[in-house]
């Protein structure tokens, strides 16, 4: 089966190429998209701290805003949902003191990610 | 005809093409590093990259929106031009009284430079009630003199014989346009479509007088806009000069062989 001459153009390659990859890319933004952020908080040591409180921060122009904030399970792990930002920022807060302040950048608005090291509260 | 040594004139223009390219380069490799642009020694290769910069860009500012009326507008002068040019640079090739002293008006239009008729122009589509839309933001460039002059070389390289044969035939004016002259001027299309969307895509300073309302703005004006929000700019300023610069490259590459024919088309006529 021969395609016909005009679908060899590049007039018609290169903006169907690129109609696929956006159509692509949609498809796998809709897929991850439901805001999910997990991560996980321990000690110095290593050892998961319960009942520490994580906040996230959402990035704009000039300032981070607190936008949530969740308790960390028997297991240290938290989970945030419904985060609408591409940018944010995670700190852990817990008797023993603070972590320090994480940016986590995605891909996307509202894109599902692991924080990729857990925040270590120090002293 | 061609003597002497091809690989010595190929690494010519090899060294010529790196250096022109580097620019563009040092721009794509700051997008994807944050690195500071006056760091010494500068490194050539990108340390860390990342798409970040580039998605700051999309959700920061409205980049879709002002992608979205580049695009119409550039769509709009691209049409105008090829469209009015076209009709333009035909009436130019027929003979009628004073057609010396249009051409002469013409030429002598392209001298004046466009600052210098902002107000008057201004004035009119405040007049017919285009500001602020997409029509007043092309309006200066739905039709340019050179792309006129484009055409018209191009109409001049058709065979006499061939309109007149059209003309007997039974066909109007219109059609001899678009169905004799414009499918053997291919090049002088593919010239018009490029030069109108690179000087639509990349104008600030109409766009900029024109448009009252933020979301009415160009790409140009967003990067300007862009720049005054963000004080530690280097890496997303230089990731929207990327998404600003890429569709008129992409759109030059697509073309650049028809183009290059439509600007040397009729240099080389006897």
């Amino acid at each position: 089966m021969r395609l016909p001459r005009w679908m060899l153009s590049r007039w018609f390659i290169v903006p169907a190429t690129l109609a696929a990859v956006v159509l692509g890319w949609n498809l796998h933004v809709a897929a991850n998209a439901t805001g999910e952020v997990r991560g996980r908080v321990v000690d110095a040591t290593g050892r998961p701290v319960a009942g520490a409180t994580v906040l996230l921060f959402e990035r704009s122009f000039v300032v981070n805003t607190e936008k949530q904030r969740v308790v960390t399970d028997a297991a240290g792990a938290f989970r945030f949902q419904g985060n609408a930002s591409h940018a944010v920022q995670l700190q852990a807060d817990a008797p023993a003191g603070k972590s320090e302040r994480v940016t986590l950048r995605l891909l996307f608005r509202a894109q599902d990610a692991d924080l990729p090291a857990p925040l270590v509260i120090a002293r | 005809m061609r003597r002497g040594f091809p690989w010595a004139r190929h690494a010519v223009l090899i060294v010529v093409s790196a250096i022109m390219l580097l620019p563009f380069y040092w721009v794509f490799k700051t997008a994807i590093t944050n690195e500071n642009i006056y760091a010494f020694p500068p490194r050539l290769l990108p340390q860390d990259p990342h798409p970040y910069n580039f998605v700051d860009v999309w959700y920061l500012i409205p980049f879709p929106r002002y992608l979205l009326n580049s695009v119409i507008v550039s769509v709009m002068a691209v049409i105008g031009n090829v469209v009015l040019n076209a009709m333009a640079a035909y009436a130019l090739t027929q003979n009628f009284r004073a057609k010396k002293l249009v051409v002469l008006l013409l030429l002598s239009c392209m001298l004046i430079p466009f600052q210098a008729t902002i107000i008057p122009a201004y004035l009119i589509t405040a007049r017919i009630g285009l500001l602020n839309t997409y029509l007043g933001l092309a309006l200066p460039l739905l039709s340019t003199i050179v792309c006129i002059f484009i055409y018209k070389a191009a109409f001049e390289a058709v065979p006499r014989s061939l309109v007149e044969a059209a003309r007997m035939d039974g066909l109007s004016e219109w059609r001899i346009i678009a169905h004799v002259l414009l499918p053997l001027s291919r090049p002088a299309i593919a010239t018009n479509v490029i030069l109108a969307f690179i000087w639509s895509w990349n104008s600030f300073m109409w766009p900029l007088i024109v448009t009252r309302d933020a979301n009415m703005q160009t790409l140009p004006l967003g990067l300007a806009r862009f720049l005054s929000y963000m004080e530690d700019t280097t890496g997303a300023l230089y990731a929207f000069v990327c998404m600003v610069l890429a569709p008129g490259i992409l759109v030059f590459l697509m073309a650049q062989s028809a183009f290059i024919r439509g600007l040397t088309h009729g240099a080389t006529k006897g």
